[in-house]
């Protein structure tokens, strides 16, 4: 008798964890994100992705358990994106400041971080879709490593139906459809944000300057 | 004696069983029929050139916020168009991995003046060249659940489990398609396509569906349209009269895509 409900109990002990395992949602993102058809702007780009960046995991507690990691998913995209939109990309720790001597110096260093990231559920909106949106703040400092944009962006996705698809199913599908349009938003917008503009401006009136004394002082290159 | 035992089984007892359920699937039968209109227009009654090496590519519209063209209804039509191999039709993903991110719901063009503007960038122009895509077919609408009622329960126990009840929903499919000519940078023609149906769930024990074929109909609808627009022979020439431009041809397509007229 004592043996039986030694074995109930630990029955019971096993299947609590699963059960409630059973109740939450775990999503590992993971989608492919294709080359940019653009035309790379002429620079050299430090791109910083550090840990918060690259091991980010969304947790919820709001009435279902919801764990999302979609660090090493916006990592891709970044390093993708970064790569296509850049003639030079290269992977950095920190911001530190390019010296006279640096070889291959950087011009622009960007460290983007999550700021906040949103679901909506059927359960919650009583329609028959999954929406996350997601808001990025991507800093931009320059070779000197002194802050020059921040810029908060945001991002949409949402699959068509939930209907033949697991929940973890829909979310990563989701989920990779906001990523992609965050690469929308990197590829046609960073080049327009004001403070990136004035700074791209800025260099092509220098490479100008440059290009006249040369040519004043009969250099052929 | 014996036959005549046969009959008299047939008519007491097997008849009070298989005449309703006959009737019912009759009434059920016809009930989840759909019916389609189609409202077509060419800008010109001659076919659409497609030379060797050139394809066309259909598009769903996905920049609305309360709806978005589904990629299945895309691939459906893709593959009416496509017609055995007949039209060279690049798949969807396929054409908006080429092009990302110009042709992503939120930078897409609507229009085809913003589309010229696009095709100024030489790395679009040229990638459009490269791949000779030659028409691009946009479709914009949706299928949705416009009416439901009943209501059906299932129960499982010991000794065994079961549904009963009786549930109906109608459905109805609007979708419009706008073919442009990537070449002459003009509008070439539109189909519109409007399905409706209803389906129903009998449970008695089993449940039994009876689902109508709303949006596979719209499909075969705007597919064999948009297919008469580039082949000789193709189901829209033979049900529309032969005058330049074209509106307001309707037809009215059963479950099994038979024309009603």
């Amino acid at each position: 008798m004592k043996k039986t409900c030694f074995i109930t109990v630990r029955i019971i002990v096993a299947l609590v964890p699963l059960l409630l395992a059973a109740c939450s949602t775990n999503v590992v993102v993971s989608g492919d994100y294709p080359s940019a058809l653009t035309k790379p702007l002429p620079y050299h780009v430090g791109l910083v992705l550090n840990n918060s960046f690259t091991q980010y995991t969304f947790k919820s507690e709001e009435e279902q358990d919801v764990t999302m990691a979609l660090g090493q998913s916006q990592s891709k995209l970044f390093d993708r994106v970064f790569t296509d939109i850049f003639a030079n990309k290269s992977r950095l720790q920190t911001v530190t400041k390019q010296t006279a001597t640096t070889p291959n110096p950087i011009d622009l260093m960007i460290v983007p971080s999550v700021e906040e990231v949103q679901l909506a559920m059927p359960f919650e909106t009583r329609l028959n879709v999954f929406e996350v949106w997601i808001k990025y703040n991507v800093q931009v400092f320059n070779g000197d490593g002194e802050p020059i944009a921040d810029w908060l962006m945001s991002a949409y996705g949402k699959t068509q139906t939930r209907f033949l698809k697991s929940e973890e199913a829909a979310l990563n599908q989701a989920t990779t459809s906001a990523l992609r349009d965050a690469g929308v938003r990197l590829i046609v917008g960073f080049k327009h944000i004001p403070e990136i503009r004035d700074w791209i401006e800025h260099q092509q009136k220098e490479q100008q300057q440059k290009n006249k004394v040369m040519a004043q002082n009969g250099d052929p290159s | 004696m014996k036959g005549f035992y046969c009959s008299q089984i047939f008519t007491r007892t097997l008849f009070p069983i298989l005449f309703p359920i006959t009737c019912l699937a009759a009434v059920f039968l016809t009930g989840c029929s759909t019916s389609t209109i189609i409202d077509e227009y060419k800008v010109t009654d001659t076919h659409l050139d497609l030379h060797q090496g050139e394809q066309v590519v259909i598009m769903g519209r996905r920049h609305a916020g309360e709806y978005e063209t589904e990629p299945d209804f895309i691939n459906c039509i893709g593959g009416r168009l496509a017609n055995g191999g007949q039209l060279n039709v690049m798949p969807e993903q396929e054409f908006l991995d080429s092009f990302y991110p110009w042709f992503e719901p939120r930078v897409a063009p609507l229009k085809l003046k913003r589309m010229s503007r696009m095709l100024e960038d030489p790395m679009i122009a040229e990638r459009i060249k490269s791949l000779g895509i030659r028409y691009m077919v946009w479709v914009d609408g949706n299928t949705e659940t416009t009416d439901k009622s009943g209501t059906f329960s299932c129960a499982v126990g010991p000794g065994g489990g079961g549904c009963f009840g009786f549930a109906s929903w109608d459905k109805a499919s609007i979708y419009e398609a706008i073919v442009w000519d990537l070449k002459q940078l003009d509008e070439k023609g539109r189909v519109k396509v409007e399905t409706k149906g209803s389906s129903y769930m009998l449970a008695v024990g089993a449940p039994i569906p009876f689902i109508a074929q709303v949006q596979s109909d719209a499909c075969e609808g705007i597919g064999n349209r948009l297919k008469g627009f580039f082949l000789e022979g193709a189901p829209a020439e033979s049900t529309t009269p032969a005058s330049v431009p074209k509106r307001d041809s309707e037809r009215m397509l059963d479950h099994r895509g038979m024309i009603k007229s």
